[in-house]
């Protein structure tokens, strides 16, 4: 319990060193991303408890989809402020997704080496 | 009786556990539910939780701006969890080293187009400029698409939509193509499941196999890095 607060102050911590650097240097990134980097860098600097800082990680980042929740709910009361559009988001969110995991997919191919050992894994796809 | 009762929902609604209480009870609620049906791909717990706080706000007949007023302080967790999410990007760092050609090849470019494309079938259909702003982060994590879009000035509850539609297609388009393109490689599966899908085409990603989701939560991280780093830069350049 005591780890997961030392985590949980590290990463408030983090956060608001990115908050800091975006604000003194007028960087057009979210505090959130600056922190992370930064975090990141830390741990590779092996500077911080990387037990400590997981014990608070994992548990936030199985709750992001419920966090986000309050956000998509507003999507429900928004229909007639873009009315006339939906056609559009549609037609953008549908073609647009099914062309770059085509394209995705293709440069993958194309530059991804073989993997090492065997050339497909034993795990069954689905 | 009656002007107490107005009494009592002024004072429910006043403190923030209400709003708190109804986005957990719909969640939990909500995964009680996907799981019984089977977690079907294209029905992610989100979603359906998100409809059940909006029908309950609607047969309360409580304003949605109340409610995510005190949402609000539930949603301040997302600063620190999106820190969190360096720790994965730490974990799979070996990962980076061992293909960083491949990654550096193949990477930008396809986490660029996956915002592009959206972008030019929604301006070539008469989308307004605040439509473009929503849509164009559509490929990237929630928590960094949040920050992304307040620097662009989009409609958040637009963003949501589009970034749980994207999910869902993401999803659906990598398991229609790879048996066509021949690609068993679940390294790249794993890739563009999580560079085109982020945290919906992730969880798909880990269903498969360990090694495809590691490279989905990779791709993941590195798309909302990319995207947010550049996005709002050539946002600014472009003069929208």
């Amino acid at each position: 319990m005591i780890a997961l607060l030392r985590g949980f102050l590290w990463l408030t911590g983090f956060w608001l060193a990115g908050e800091t650097l975006v604000v003194l240097l007028g960087l057009p990134v979210s505090a959130g991303v600056v922190g992370m980097l930064l975090m990141t860098g830390m741990l590779m600097l092996r500077v911080g408890r990387l037990d400590d800082i997981a014990a608070a990680s994992q548990p936030l980042i199985g709750l992001l989809a419920m966090l986000i929740m309050p956000g998509v709910v507003g999507v429900f009361f928004v229909a007639d402020d873009f009315a006339g559009q939906w056609l559009a988001v549609a037609v953008a969110l549908v073609g647009g997704t099914l062309a770059s995991v085509l394209t995705t997919l293709l440069l993958m191919r194309r530059f991804m080496p073989p993997e090492p050992g065997s050339a497909t894994p034993e795990e069954t796809p689905s | 009786m009656r002007a107490s009762l107005i009494e009592l929902q002024e004072a429910l609604l006043a403190t923030p556990l209400s709003a708190i209480a109804l986005t957990l009870a719909a969640y939990l609620a909500s995964l009680w539910i996907v799981e019984r049906i089977g977690r079907p791909s294209w029905c992610p717990a989100v979603l359906l939780a998100a409809l059940l706080v909006a029908a309950s706000l609607w047969m309360l007949s409580i304003d949605v701006i109340d409610y995510q007023r005190g949402a609000g302080w539930l949603m301040l967790l997302l600063g620190p969890a999106t820190v969190a999410l360096g720790v994965p990007l730490y974990q799979q760092l070996h990962h980076i080293r061992a293909l960083w050609k491949p990654l550096a090849l193949s990477l930008p470019p396809a986490a660029a187009l996956a915002s592009c494309y959206s972008l030019a079938l929604a301006w070539a259909l008469g989308a307004s400029p605040e439509v473009l702003a929503s849509l164009a982060p559509k490929s990237v994590t929630a928590p960094i698409a949040l920050g992304i879009i307040d620097e662009l000035g989009g409609s958040v509850p637009l963003l949501m939509g589009g970034l749980l539609i994207t999910g869902v297609m993401a999803t659906l388009a990598v398991s229609l193509l790879a048996a066509p393109l021949g690609i068993r490689d679940h390294r790249i599966l794993g890739f563009a499941l999580g560079i085109n899908g982020h945290a919906i085409g992730t969880v798909r990603a880990f269903e498969m196999s360990p090694t495809a989701g590691a490279f989905a939560s990779l791709g993941m991280s590195l798309t909302g890095i990319f995207t947010a780093l550049c996005l709002p830069l050539a946002w600014r350049l472009l003069g929208l």
